[in-house]
């Protein structure tokens, strides 16, 4: 809990006894928070937790049960249910969602003009001068490396991240600072822009600056907040300082089980039986791939970004041309020109960005589930509804995707729920090989854990998993080995018991050592 | 924006994070009222507009009386096939403003072969047919190889098939040498419904069938929602979408070979304004059934609706310049409609 000496220091926001019910359901209970000055809050919690809810709260878009109170700095207490958007505006509080509404197209001085209204010159026209300047300025302010004129597409996509926060921040007064709440900040950017956009987080809470920080990266959480508060089922867990704390901890926290048990214990597989052997795989940033991934092992591969580890899955897909090399599946030669021949050869394929390349968002959980698979179903010049339907209801169970009913369009399911119409739609294939390229990204870790549930049981049928996941810890964990990529060649491969700052030293140890 | 037209593009992740919140019992039920009223909407009107022009005194004698239904009826044959040939690219988030010109084409060189070459009747229709097939085909293989949008291509080949045309009848119609029994086909009737609507009723099933019920029509639903994510679930891309231009080539040549069938001659002037027109109908059809979804039902009814209201608009009075303006008004009405519902889909999917 909060240690009794932090209640005399003035905090930035507090709340208490903040609660919400929707149609009956409690989706907050009495929520107490205490957000320090100057600190980096980070809010954690599964899908239904209550932290979206807390922060629409906050951001006073939703009205909560009458009964609770809110203080900003030293403002005045108030009733929580009287807050609306402009006085969240008006006390200093500033949200950045996931996906800010940038313009590429536009320069960065446009781009913060947007938020702020463009000074006019006499006569109405735009004081392109004046608005330079300020711009000048803010860029300065909060150290973002780059010119006003410079349009936002050329930035690097934690300095377009940046530039939103700075619009969201360029009307704040200094004297308070007000609250800066970052929703899933670093969801949309590629890995590694993420420390990119840490390090500024950081620089700005030294700064002063309050940062209310919502996750679901629990390493990043770590690397940057002060202090962590972690809700479940609309209930504070507790807050604590992250100093000391690992990710074991945290998840222990969220789920109310043990990381141990959040992830399915390792198997020994027998090295002679190998399901599929590559050789010699080369081609974009690969420069000749060996491994063997034995039956029924999730074969892990650590890499950093630009390491090839998406590519060598997207290759053994069919889905990136190889140069060179040998792959062998069940013992016979497997060389996939295209996505279909692979599938027909019994590989599966999640790709990474789920939005943009594994799910029809508008079309409905069925569609989604059989896509790719619709002549199973088609038989005599027939298309066998009924079949289908009931071939969905299974899946639906046997994955444990929860939704109304196999109509609800996909895009309606948390991001949990899709990733596992993802899976499952390869899964109930029974494919021989399984390619997971981060598979629990902007997943809640409840949803984590029943993700490599399904992939355990897939390899206890015989499937056999190549995981990729940027987070070693999870790596460390879900993998029964792990086979670290660097400069396009397997450079090790690692036995259990696996180490996830074993793993990070591996892939960055630098080749040219002296 | 072809896409964003036909389906809402994907999602932006809004504030979404709880998940399962139940939705209470109230507002579930008036959101079935409302989907409702949203589906049947079209359906209603088109039988107020029977209604209105059945009871209003400019228009009353005549509209009802079965010449005109028949009229009505055989003349939306043409435009029909059009529409429901043209579904099949719409639903795979591509355009081809090209099929308008595609059915002048056939008809010119089904009339054509007729008159110069005196084939026999199953020739002359079958080389239509394939005439549409091919210049879609090219079309298709032009979108996917070149890449380019399918807007601007076809909009190319549309004029060069003008200029085809132009250039091989001297702006002069084909009328001699046209079998009778095809002009007789295109003018009477069968159990007292034109024969050219039995056309137009089979299409419609048979692009049901395609759409709806087999591998094909899924395949091209999941290339409209998602391009990247269907070619990585095995579905092979570009061969689908050249079918699909194809397809839809084919079906506007038939619409070609009836279009001379109903007029007897081979027209130079006709095409370009049957493509706006089959569009506006498919958008308008996507309002109602399965709402913002391409569809069958809905694009029947969205065709007589437009015939409907531009034959008694023309019977109370309103001269020819409504026509272009009703088709025009309903497409944008349609399209603005089609961009409220995916917005109020977005709301829906952020609140929930």
């Amino acid at each position: 809990m909060t240690a009794p000496a932090a209640l005399d220091r003035k905090a930035a926001v507090a709340v208490r006894g903040l609660s919400k019910t929707y149609a009956g359901t409690l989706a907050l209970d009495s929520l107490d928070l205490d957000i320090r000055p100057g600190e980096i809050h980070a809010l954690l919690g599964g899908n239904g937790s209550g932290k979206s809810t807390t922060i629409k709260i906050l951001a006073g878009v939703v009205v909560p049960d009458d009964g609770g109170l809110l203080t900003v700095g030293e403002g005045e207490t108030v009733a929580a249910e009287t807050w609306t958007p402009a006085r969240a505006h008006a006390a200093g509080l500033r949200f950045v969602h996931q996906q800010p509404a940038v313009f590429p197209q536009l320069t960065v001085a446009e781009n913060l003009a947007i938020g702020a209204g463009f000074p006019r010159r006499a006569g109405g026209g735009i004081d392109w001068k004046a608005l330079n300047a300020r711009t000048a300025q803010l860029l300065e302010k909060y150290r973002v490396n780059t010119t006003p004129t410079t349009p936002l597409g050329a930035l690097r996509a934690a300095d377009r991240s940046r530039v939103a926060i700075v619009r969201a921040l360029q009307d704040c007064d200094d004297k308070d600072g007000g609250l800066l709440v970052l929703d899933e900040p670093t969801a949309a950017l590629p890995a590694a822009e993420v420390e990119h956009l840490l390090a500024a987080l950081r620089g700005y809470a030294a700064a002063g600056q309050t940062i209310l920080y919502v996750s679901h990266r629990l390493d990043e959480v770590l690397s940057v907040a002060d202090r962590v508060t972690v809700l479940r089922d609309g209930r504070k867990v507790d807050t604590v300082d992250a100093d000391g704390l690992t990710e074991a901890d945290l998840v222990q926290m969220i789920v109310g089980r043990s990381m141990d048990r959040a992830f399915p214990a390792p198997r020994e597989t027998p090295a002679e039986d190998v399901a599929l052997q590559v050789r010699g795989l080369a081609g974009g940033p690969l420069q000749g791939v060996d491994l063997d991934l034995r039956r029924g092992e999730v074969l892990g591969i650590a890499g950093l970004l630009g390491s090839g580890r998406s590519e060598l899955l997207r290759m053994l897909f069919g889905a990136y041309p190889a140069t060179a090399g040998t792959v062998t599946l069940d013992g016979a030669a497997y060389d996939a020109a295209d996505p279909k021949q692979a599938m027909r050869a019994g590989v599966a394929y999640v790709p990474e960005e789920r939005q943009a390349d594994a799910v029809f968002p508008q079309e409905s959980v069925r569609h989604n589930l059989s896509a790719g698979q619709a002549w199973d179903f088609y038989r005599n010049l027939f298309f066998r509804h009924a079949e289908e339907r009931a071939a969905t209801g299974r899946s639906i169970s046997e994955f444990l995707v929860r939704t109304r009913n196999d109509k609800q369009p996909v895009e309606t399911l948390s991001g949990g729920n899709q990733q596992k119409v993802v899976l499952a739609r390869w899964l109930r294939q029974r494919p021989k090989v399984l390619l997971l390229d981060e598979p629990t990204q902007g997943v809640d870790v409840q949803a984590r854990a029943e993700i490599y549930d399904l992939v355990r049981r897939a390899t206890a049928a015989g499937t056999s998993v190549l995981l990729v996941a940027s987070d070693t810890e999870e790596l460390a964990h879900a993998s029964d080995r792990v086979a670290v990529l660097k400069g396009g060649r397997i450079t090790a491969v690692v036995e259990q018991p696996l180490d996830a700052h074993h793993l990070t030293e591996l892939m960055n140890v630098s080749e040219a050592t002296p | 924006m072809a896409d964003t037209a036909v389906e809402p593009a994907a999602p932006m992740a809004a504030l979404a994070d709880e998940g399962g919140l139940p939705v209470s019992r109230g507002s579930a039920v008036s959101g079935h009222a409302m989907t409702f009223a949203r589906k049947y909407s079209l359906p209603v009107l088109l039988l107020a507009s029977f209604v209105l022009y059945g009871s209003w005194s400019k228009t009353s004698e005549v509209f009802l009386s079965a010449d005109n239904l028949r009229n009505m009826a055989a003349g939306q044959a043409v435009l029909g096939v059009l529409t429901l040939g043209i579904l099949l690219t719409m639903v795979s988030g591509h355009f081809d403003l090209s099929i308008g010109n595609i059915a002048g084409l056939s008809s010119i060189i089904t009339a054509a072969l007729f008159s110069h070459q005196h084939v026999p009747l199953v020739v002359g229709i079958l080389a239509g047919i394939a005439v549409g097939t091919v210049v879609g085909g090219i079309n298709g293989v032009l979108v996917t190889v070149l890449r380019v949008d399918p807007f601007i291509i076809t909009l190319g080949t549309a004029s060069i098939i003008l200029g085809y045309i132009d250039w091989y009848t001297h702006g002069q119609s084909i009328i001699n040498g046209i079998p009778t029994s095809l002009v007789s086909f295109g003018g009477s009737n069968l159990l007292g419904i034109p024969k050219v609507v039995y056309v137009l009723g089979a299409v419609a099933l048979l692009v049901y069938y395609l759409m709806e019920h087999t591998p094909y029509g899924r395949n091209l639903h999941a290339i409209g929602s998602n391009k990247a994510a269907a070619r990585l679930v095995g579905i092979r891309v570009e061969r689908t979408i050249i079918v699909a231009f194809a397809s839809t080539g084919a079906f506007a040549g038939v619409a070609g070979v009836l279009l001379l069938a109903r007029t007897g001659a081979g027209n130079p002037q006709v095409g370009t304004t049957f493509t706006l027109t089959a569009v506006a109908a498919a958008f308008l059809g996507a309002a109602s059934f399965k709402v913002g979804r391409l569809n069958v039902p809905g694009t029947i009814v969205a065709i007589f609706f437009l015939a409907v209201n531009i034959t008694g608009l023309t019977f109370a009075g309103v001269e020819n310049w409504i026509n272009q303006l009703f088709t025009g008004l309903t497409l944008v009405l349609a399209i603005a409609l089609a961009a409220v519902l995916s917005k109020e889909r977005k709301t829906r999917k952020a609140a929930s």
